[in-house]
């Protein structure tokens, strides 16, 4: 904390200073204008961008080479939470002078990106000075169509709050779009399971097979911003949009890999397990349990030991997933997705199958096979001869890994109850 | 007196001043006399639905107080409403929000209370109207304990968003265009406890105000502001230095009032020669038991946690003794559990709760409903704090009583020898400086970082472009293109201001007696190191705990439950360096500055005293870090004014002489003493001559220093005529402070303050001593 008295005697150096100097000035500051035309052509120049300008202020535009990233809308649609194929997509990714996306921070450069046909195009948009923003917010409404999908990587969280934040200081509405495809929870849930983090550049260089050489440090990205406005050189803003670019650049590959690698069947085959299972569980998320059970099927025929991973969730305890997927799992996954596509007979076939593998899944799978026996195949003195061996398995996994002791009241209690009704419904008969 | 049947408030009195061993210490009986209600029909204009409303309350007309602050709302005029402790002040900002939002649904009203438990009390209160009323409102309190799934609701639908000023200052207005829909729509703003609004707190949420207005003036609304305060001297300045704008003050209150006796007391002088008086704790006990016994509601008001607990301690042995209402009587204080308060409150309301001793804390605005006797043990600092106090005995109906007992301190002793000085004269002046330069400087970058600045627009005290440019030079803003001002950090400028500057670390107390160990409070650093200090006796709920450890580094204080029969006592030693002057000026006798001080304290040893007799058992030393302070002081220098003097009666002379000024400064210039420090010096290190210094307590100083520096002359003669008439000889605790411990010969203090203050040019004025200049 600096103290009052410093405080003071500082101002009134300051003023003093001002005071003096200000006499100087002939024509009082330089006409405003001028100054962001200034501003704006170094920028440009340095970015080999246009000025583009209009009532509002003026604004850079930079367009880098056009990449071919092949997508097959149809395909990709069919993936859980993907919009329609006729849907527009526009990529979007934004580099700001903070976090967070409280008032005082801006977007001083606003990344697009969409197809067409296979060429994915980008544009920047770069505010030369705050004074441009209201610019830039039009330059970024003309550029989102209506019904268009915005593709994000945590834009949901962090992109699309921050520039509804700039537009509503303009007291704007935020432009109207279509919907947000926002791909960062998705990453998480498929990919969670072999990645260290959900990083966009781990994602790159684990899934994308990218490498970025001599990219800037996001923490370095608003001091060269703040730079340049406080009248810094532009040049070090080149690596900012290059680092922009390949983010946008990213989005793009980020859908076609999920597109060529996850919604075709044929190379979904090839896919790790764990993936296949967590795809598998957002089919389920949005009841498509058929698909999901293809994946199911093609992670089991996929599962060998070597393909296990030892990652680990990293964002703190609890893992909310576990570290590997065993085979056990992907059967145990299979039989409660035959059941809710009500494949009774084959659910049942599958937890037994599991059960008199032997493992430590047995009393579990036993009990699942009671548990369908009883409710769905109304058979009790199956259940319970289920519930039994359950019971037994349960004595055996305890000797070897040790035991539940929630699960085994559960099942005490099941083995009671199954008891109970067996006897209700076949004493009668014994007594006829 | 040990009766416990019910008796009546006025028979209880009766009994109590024919006791001739408490009769004799009355120095003065007040009676105000009972008020009739002024009442006023409900405006034509109020809503039908909220008439019936009160009107199922029994409510059929409005006090005049609230027909006034309705009429000047629903007029777009700024209220400022100080009338007593429970005089309805809360329906004159109620109802015209309910109005307001009976017209519109889209209006939005945003209330701010000091603290969250204040404003929880006040949303359940303003729920249950608006349901009387069948008005479906949305009214919620938006702090740090809302869920973070309730704050999006409350951010797009809250009618009634209820805050404090620390809340809207980090985490509303950095945020403010997700909360367009409230800053758009806003009617009503309402600032409750205004009083409390004082000193660097003030001045800090001054600035918030000031934000909050330039955020509404962006999104289109103009919002009324009411403020509600307790009485003091100048609500309405305080008000217009608060919130920029001058209000219409209405303080006359049209609420009934029972008959009040107010009395003031002094204890006996237990020793004439050192002037020792009894203890004011335990004649305020005295004075509490007749009501407790007769199952009168009482309140007793202790000065310190540590003056709570004893004379809870004290009040609840006596009562076992005697077979009395013992666990009907509470302690409520600072430290104590946010449930375990709440729990009080509501007994005293119900009056399942007889009796409550407790700090200022309820003081403020906590509704606990009308008691019928209010016992002040100690001065509480301020006539407006006096009042506040006083103000929780009054039923509407009947008689109540309210006691003064006077500590031996200075200021006590003052008080009680000049009623007058708390019957007739205005309270205190609230005082803020928002225009301080740290406070205003920290908020101007808040500001910008939450809206750019125009050329030429006015934050505060003017146009704010000199200081954006000063801030320009750090890089914490930047001029744009268009001539406006940006934040332009990476910064989170909000984050870095707290509005409460002063003990924002807390130590917590952990007891260690249970086998699961529990916290059960919580304390300031400043506080900690006399009170949690290793060996200390802390006192908690009238149970004593003996401190086993204190982890300074960790802020944990380990306790462990005990039974003994003494308390201790913690000794700061006080040292003060002078690091810039800013103003000085030659003075009879020497000269007077203010400046800026570098006050160091630390806790240096204990005493153990026995409970009841306060016989001194023993000490041991405390091994605590120093406590730095950079702040504000106020010094005179004396280097003329006593030449050729021993330096033994150098020393008693400043010692006195510093007591008295520093009592004059508090009590004629309106503050708390507790506000001000004190440190004598016989020879300075800055300029070698005998010098006395008032610092602020708060650190940075709100002026006070200043504000001393001005009135020095007013000072020194004040501080002559308090000792001056002190009935004393030789000096006392109440004039000239306590004497020195094994002097080597029997200085007259009083004569020798007298004789050094004369020469520094005090003009006695007979009895116009009290007089407070303004």
């Amino acid at each position: 904390v600096s103290d009052v008295a410093t405080l003071e005697r500082r101002l009134a150096r300051f003023r003093a200073t001002r005071a003096a100097a200000s006499p100087a000035e002939p024509g009082g500051p330089p006409s405003a204008a001028a100054r962001g035309a200034e501003l704006a052509e170094r920028l440009a120049a340095a970015l080999g961008g246009e000025v583009i300008g209009g009532a509002d202020g003026l604004v850079v535009r930079v367009e880098p080479p056009s990449i071919a990233v092949p997508l097959v809308r149809e395909r990709l649609a069919r993936l859980p939470g993907q919009p329609g194929p006729e849907a527009r997509l526009v990529c979007l990714d934004t580099e700001t002078t903070g976090l967070g996306t409280a008032a005082g921070t801006l977007a001083f450069l606003i990344g697009l990106g969409w197809w067409e046909d296979d060429r994915f195009r980008r544009v920047q948009l770069v505010c030369p000075d705050h004074g441009e923003e209201r610019a830039l917010l039009a330059a970024v409404e003309r550029a989102i169509p209506t019904d268009a999908w915005l593709v994000t990587y945590n834009g949901r969280g962090f992109d699309w709050p921050l520039l509804v934040t700039r537009f509503r200081l303009h007291r704007r509405a935020a432009p109207p779009h279509a919907g947000m495809l926002d791909l960062l929870p998705g990453v998480r849930r498929l990919f969670r399971h072999r990645l260290g983090d959900a990083r966009l550049a781990t994602v790159e260089r684990e899934l994308l097979g990218v490498r970025r050489h001599g990219d800037v440090g996001g923490w370095e990205i608003p001091g060269r911003y703040l730079d340049f406005i406080r009248g810094g050189p532009a040049g070090p803003l080149a690596a900012v949009l290059r680092h922009n670019a390949e983010d946008v650049a990213s989005l793009a590959r980020l859908l076609a890999h999920l597109d060529a690698g996850y919604a075709d069947p044929e190379r979904r085959a090839l896919a790790p397990a764990g993936d296949l299972v967590a795809l598998a569980r957002a089919y389920t998320r949005d009841r498509r349990h058929a698909d999901a059970l293809g994946c199911l099927d093609d992670a089991d025929a996929a599962w060998r030991p070597a393909s296990l991973g030892s990652a680990s969730w990293p964002y703190g305890a609890p893992a909310p997933a576990p570290a590997t997927v065993s085979r056990d799992r992907i059967r145990a996954e299979r039989a409660r997705t035959l059941r809710r596509l009500g494949r009774t007979d084959e659910a049942l076939a599958t937890w037994e199958a599991l059960a008199a593998d032997g493992g430590n899944a047995a009393p579990r799978a036993w009990v699942e096979a009671a548990k369908v026996r009883e409710h769905a195949l109304r058979d009790p003195a199956g259940a319970l001869r289920a519930a039994e061996a359950a019971a037994r398995a349960a004595q055996r996994t305890r000797l070897r890994w040790g035991g539940d002791p929630d699960f085994e009241d559960a099942l005490a209690g099941r083995l009671r109850r199954l008891r109970r009704r067996t006897a209700a419904t076949i004493s009668p008969a014994t007594a006829g | 007196m040990r009766t416990y049947a019910p008796a009546d408030v006025a028979s209880v009195l009766a009994t109590i001043l024919d006791e001739p061993s408490l009769a004799r210490g009355v120095l003065h009986h007040a009676v105000e006399a009972a008020r009739e209600a002024v009442t006023a029909p409900f405006p034509a204009w109020l809503d039908p639905r909220i008439v019936a409303a009160l009107e199922g309350r029994g409510i059929d007309a409005l006090y005049t107080h609230q027909a006034e602050a309705l009429a000047a709302v629903r007029a777009g005029r700024d209220v400022c409403v100080v009338t007593p402790t429970a005089s309805g002040k809360s329906l004159c900002y109620e109802l015209p929000v309910l109005q307001a939002l009976a017209d519109d649904p889209s209006a939005r009203a945003l209330w701010l209370f000091p603290t969250k438990a204040l404003g929880q009390d006040q949303v359940v209160a303003f729920r249950e109207l608006a349901t009387a009323a069948g008005l479906p409102v949305s009214a919620s309190t938006y702090d740090g304990d809302t869920p973070a799934p309730i704050r999006s609701t409350i951010r797009a639908a809250g009618q009634v968003v209820v805050t404090n000023p620390d809340m809207l200052h980090a985490a509303i207005l950095p945020h403010h265009t997700k909360w367009f829909q409230l800053f758009e729509q806003l009617q009503v703003i309402v600032v409750d406890e205004l009083h409390t609004y004082r000193g660097l707190f003030g001045s800090h949420v001054a600035n918030v105000l000031r934000r909050l207005l330039r955020l509404c003036a962006h999104y289109g609304s103009h919002p009324v502001i009411v403020t509600c305060s307790a009485t003091i001297a100048n609500p309405g300045e305080l008000a217009t230095l608060l919130s920029g704008r001058a209000p219409l003050v209405v303080d006359r209150s049209g609420a009934p009032a029972g008959e009040r006796h107010l009395l003031f007391v002094d204890p006996p002088v237990v020793d004439a020669a050192s002037g020792a008086r009894g203890s004011s704790l335990t004649l305020a006990q005295r004075w509490a038991l007749p009501f407790l016994r007769a199952g009168r509601q009482t309140i007793v008001f202790g000065r310190s946690r540590t003056a709570v607990e004893l004379i809870l301690t004290g009040l609840r042995e006596t009562l076992r003794e005697h077979a009395g209402p013992r666990s009907r009587v509470r302690g409520y204080r600072g430290g104590y559990l946010p449930t375990e308060r709440r729990a009080i409150e509501e007994g005293l309301r119900d009056g399942e709760v007889l009796g409550v001793v407790s700090t200022n804390a309820l003081e403020l605005g906590v509704d606990i409903g009308r008691l019928d006797a209010a016992i002040l043990a100690g001065y509480p600092g301020s006539i407006a704090a006096t009042r506040q106090q006083v103000g929780r005995a009054g039923r509407r109906l009947g008689t109540s009583v309210a006691v003064i007992v006077a500590s031996a301190a200075p200021v006590d002793q003052y008080i009680v020898h000049h009623p007058e000085f708390v019957l007739d004269q205005p309270p205190e002046e609230a005082r803020i400086d928002p225009d301080n330069l740290h406070v205003l400087l920290a908020h101007l970058k808040a500001a910008a970082f939450e809206l750019p600045f125009g050329p030429g627009e006015v934050f505060g005290p003017g146009p704010a472009d000199d200081l954006l440019a000063f801030l320009a030079e750090d890089g914490h803003v930047h001029q744009g293109d268009d001539l406006r001002w940006y934040w332009s950090s990476e910064n989170f400028p909000a984050s870095a201001i707290s509005l409460r500057t002063a003990a924002e670390e807390n130590v917590v107390i952990i007891d260690t007696t249970p086998d699961r160990p529990r916290v059960i409070g919580e304390l300031d650093l400043f506080s900690a190191q006399t009170l949690v200090h290793e060996d200390a006796i802390y006192l908690h709920e009238a149970a004593q705990f003996h401190v086993d450890h204190l982890d300074w580094d960790e802020r944990k204080a380990y306790v462990r439950r005990v039974d003994v029969d003494h308390y201790t006592q913690a000794d700061r030693a006080v040292t003060l360096k002078p690091l810039d002057v800013f103003a000085a000026a030659a003075a009879p006798g020497g000269s007077r500055r203010h400046g800026e001080v570098m006050v160091a304290s630390r806790a240096t040893l204990f005493k153990k005293l026995k409970l009841v007799t306060n016989e001194n058992l023993g000490w041991g030393p405390i091994h605590l870090p120093e406590i730095e302070l950079q702040t504000t002081a106020y010094w005179l220098t004396a280097e003329a004014a006593a030449p050729g003097w021993r330096r033994a009666e150098l020393d008693v002379a400043l010692a006195g002489a510093g007591r008295a000024l520093q009592t004059v400064a508090s009590v004629l210039l309106m503050v708390d003493p507790r506000d001000l420090g004190l440190v004598a010096q016989v020879r300075s290190p800055h300029d070698g001559a005998p010098t006395v210094y008032l610092y602020e307590a708060v650190p940075g100083g709100v002026g006070l220093a200043e504000r001393l520096w001005q009135r020095h002359a007013e000072l020194v003669d004040g501080a002559a005529d308090l000792v001056a008439s002190c009935g004393c000889d030789g000096g006392c605790p109440s004039c000239t402070g306590p004497r020195p411990a094994g002097g080597e010969v029997e200085l007259d203090a009083r004569a020798l303050v007298l004789r050094l203050l004369a020469g520094l040019g005090a003009r006695r004025s007979g009895s116009a001593t009290a007089q407070p200049h303004r």
